[in-house]
């Protein structure tokens, strides 16, 4: 049988130039349940699918929020999303020390990625096992991140990693146009949607199995810059499961243009 | 390829017996397979130009950029791996910032050149790393105006600096390349990625060497030559990136900056347009794209 | 005759007694900076409406001696800040780098976020308490102007030992006995800052400078000023005080070679 000796490590380049354990590190992340985020003008929005290992069995957080201004959303292995989440708690917590000011998105994003690099180009460590997808607000608005085992990030209007989160691209790239305009809740509307592309036929969005993340700009007058990080977990999230469920009962009957009529 | 099942390949800082690292050479095809990147050097300035291409549609439009500031006065565009790429200009700051704080002043950028090939040539020599999947373009300006001694309290004395030479000459462009073996050349052009080869053809006939091209043409050459380097890949969108350093009285007054809105507009139109009357050219075209495969053996 | 060949040229031990060791101990507890050497005293700084202005003399003092008469103490921070400097000019030159250094770290990135003034004087006073704790300090007091996160314009100082401090009006070294009285008569603490003019708020400085000029030993005639404006950032750096009358010195009893 055809054994691949180039994959052994991550400090291997194969006669291709291809790193094959930072591919299959990828891999990891796509085992993980799926994550979408999304951004407007104003907010950034994160949703989740969550997975328990067991019928009686807790679920598997996939919002982590790291600071007043930011949170971050998982696939793959949650361990590795928790030293990540860690390091970002305590950055962004340091830059708030030291200057003050809530630490700028895409600074925090290099710095992961950075850590992250590291792993892929020394011996006896492994690349990470974790997607990430980041969303905040600094003071240039707000921001999509998506974060690879390889050290590789890019910002991003929309995106969806983990299992079958190709549908979900999918649907974010066909209503692309319609997120930069919309408010905050057709916003987590948007995303809701996109998640539930990738439920197989059995599966549906319930209170326990679905989260939600939202982070913004603060409704011009108020008296704070932004609306701070907000999780909604367990019985918060039936209010946007039943403005989904509304969205789509009218949009059924009015075809995909015409779904954005309610919330 | 005669390298695999010979078991030379399998690690870092290993010589096969006809004396190749083959972990290099298989770094240097993830450079191969990576975005176009040029770098061209005139006598007044330097122009960084990059090819990004367009993965997806959710990819912010003219987030994610290519081309990283190092210090004021110098930049880095690389082809290859890109998390590789990070972690070579996170070290180029860290060299940047040192000499500052040891030197009192900014690092020329053949020190800087000289100190990034040292440091990627140290990734070729031990089996507990691999070798930088990426080849470097290091562009900058060293000031040519007299440096200030670093904390000076008021004018000093009006002769100058000591040491200091009549008319003597300092500073000027600097365009260094390095690739994943630590290897480092200076260049008035230079090109890598996957274009490099229809890039480095077109570099070649504008006879950079003679110090005729003024910045702003190399600005509008340079977004040319991206496109011409783009055509094999035609079916790919992709983005344009440029920035440039031009001398302490042009434009940018020493600093390495993006190339401005309206001059990247403009150089991309000119691009477009240039390429839609080279149809006619294309054997021309070829005939020096052959004449550089046999140079880059 | 002293006949130990290692005494010759010494203080004699029985004039002076014996040579005291203690001078060359190399034990003992450590001791960092004392005192400060060559200093800058006095800088002025008032809010007005849209922006906040700034000025310091050009002296630095060795002492009680006029060192240096060309010492630019406002620096410059990207373009939206100004800091002030008084106390310690190496330690000023210190700052200035470690300013310098976060300059080019912060333009690494063309994405807009860019530290202001607020970010700035909070990460500059975290500095001089991590100096003075370990009881190492930059032997500063500095003003820093600009404007902070909601655009309002900003004004605050910090010093040696990590104090912070903001008012409408602020001075450091003579000129918070000197300036502050003036300014606190010409703006007193409940004008709102619409009503100070920018002219007010660089004429009123120019005062400060004048009377910091006339009673203050360690300051000089020659002087920096500077404003910061949505518009920008604008410094003069070789002013001078301009229409000098030393009458009021007449009247001055008690110093110099009169008795009375």
């Amino acid at each position: 049988m055809f054994r691949n000796n180039y994959d052994n490590d991550a400090v291997t380049f194969s006669p291709q130039g291809r790193i094959f354990q930072v591919e299959y590190a990828q891999e990891a992340v796509k085992q993980g349940s799926v994550v979408v985020g999304l951004v407007n003008k104003t907010h950034a929005v994160l949703v989740g699918l969550k997975r328990n290992a067991e019928e009686l069995s807790s679920y598997q957080k996939k919002i982590i929020e790291i600071d007043s201004h930011m949170g971050i959303a998982i696939a793959g292995l949650a361990s590795d999303a928790r030293v990540l989440s860690n390091f970002m708690k305590q950055q962004s917590l340091g830059s708030k020390m030291t200057y003050g000011r809530p630490i700028p998105l895409e600074r925090i994003v290099t710095q992961i990625g950075d850590r992250a690099q590291t792993n892929t180009q020394q011996y006896g460590k492994r690349p990470y096992g974790v997607g990430l997808l980041v969303a905040g607000v600094d003071e240039t608005g707000p921001h999509l991140f998506e974060f690879q085992p390889s050290g590789l990030t890019h910002e991003m209007l929309a995106c969806a990693i983990g299992a079958r989160s190709q549908m979900a691209r999918t649907y974010l790239e066909r209503h692309l146009d319609e997120f930069s305009d919309c408010s905050r809740d057709e916003l987590i509307n948007h995303g809701l949607r996109a998640l539930k592309e990738t439920l197989s036929q059995d599966k549906e969005l319930t209170v326990d199995n679905t989260s939600v993340g939202v982070v913004g700009l603060a409704p011009e007058g108020s008296k704070s810059k932004i609306q701070s990080f907000k999780l909604y977990e367990g019985q918060e999230t039936l209010p946007l499961l039943e403005a989904l469920e509304r969205s789509e009962t009218s949009g059924e009957a009015g075809g995909e243009g015409s779904m954005e009529v309610d919330s | 390829m005669t390298s695999i099942g010979t078991g030379y390949d399998l690690s870092n800082s290993v010589f096969s017996p006809d004396g190749r690292n083959f972990q290099v050479e298989y770094a240097v095809k993830a450079v191969e397979n990576g975005g176009t990147a040029i770098g061209i050097r005139c006598k007044d300035g330097v122009v960084l130009a990059a090819e990004k291409i367009v993965t997806s549609k959710l990819l912010k439009p003219g987030a994610n950029k290519k081309i990283a500031t190092v210090d004021r006065h110098v930049g880095i565009v690389s082809a290859g791996l890109v998390p590789d790429g990070r972690h070579f200009v996170s070290r180029a700051r860290d060299e940047a910032s040192s000499w500052r704080g040891v030197y009192k002043g900014p690092i020329p950028t053949s020190a800087l050149a000289n100190r990034l090939g040292s440091y990627v040539q140290a990734y070729t020599l031990y089996s507990s790393v691999r070798p930088f999947g990426i080849t470097a373009i290091l562009g900058g300006w060293d000031s040519e105006a007299e440096a200030p001694v670093d904390g000076q309290v008021g004018n000093g004395p009006d002769s100058g600096a000591g040491g200091k030479i009549q008319g003597a000459k300092a500073g000027g462009p600097g365009l260094w390349m390095i690739e994943p073996s630590g290897l480092y050349w200076g260049y008035y052009g230079a090109a890598t990625g996957k274009g490099r080869q229809a890039a480095k053809a077109e570099l070649e006939k504008l006879n950079l060497s003679s110090g005729e091209l003024s910045l702003v043409d190399a600005v509008k050459e340079a977004a040319r030559i991206i496109y011409v380097a783009h055509e094999d890949s035609k079916d790919k969108e992709f983005e344009l990136e440029m920035t440039w350093i031009s001398s302490l009285d042009g434009p940018t007054k020493g600093k390495h900056e993006e190339v401005p809105k309206d001059l990247l507009e403009e150089a991309e139109k000119a691009a477009k347009k240039a390429l839609e009357g080279e149809v006619e050219e294309e054997e021309g075209t070829k005939a020096s794209a052959t004449e550089d495969q046999q140079m880059e053996e | 005759m002293e006949h130990f060949p290692e005494a010759w040229g010494r203080p004699r031990n029985d004039i002076y007694g014996p040579y005291d060791h203690s001078y060359l101990q190399t034990t003992g507890p450590k001791a960092h900076t004392q005192s400060p050497a060559v200093t800058g005293t006095s800088v002025i700084g008032v809010k007005f409406n849209g922006g906040v202005a700034i000025a310091s003399d050009n002296l630095a003092s060795y002492g009680s001696l006029a060192r240096f008469t060309d010492v630019k103490r406002l620096r410059v921070f990207g373009d939206s800040a100004i800091v002030g400097f008084g106390g310690d000019v190496s330690d000023m030159q210190h700052i200035d780098r470690l300013l310098n250094s976060i300059d080019i770290r912060e333009n690494y990135s063309s994405d807009g976020n860019l530290l202001n003034a607020k970010n700035l004087h909070t990460y500059l006073s975290k500095v001089f308490y991590k100096r003075r704790s370990e009881f190492n300090p930059l032997w500063n007091h500095i003003l820093v102007a600009g404007f902070d996160g909601d655009g309002k314009p900003f004004l605050s100082s910090a010093d040696l030992l990590g104090t912070t401090f903001s008012a409408p009006h602020l001075a450091t070294g003579f000129g918070a006995h000197l300036a502050i009285p003036i300014l606190r008569r010409l703006f007193p603490e409940d004008t709102p800052l619409e009503n100070i003019s920018k002219e007010q708020a660089v004429e009123a400085l120019r005062e400060c400078i004048k009377v910091l000029w006339y009673r203050d030993a360690r300051s000089l005639d020659k002087f920096s000023i500077a404003t910061v404006t949505k518009d920008g950032i604008e410094v003069k750096e070789d002013e001078k005080v301009e229409a000098q009358s030393w009458a009021f010195a007449e009247t001055i009893r008690g110093y110099g070679a009169q008795v009375n």
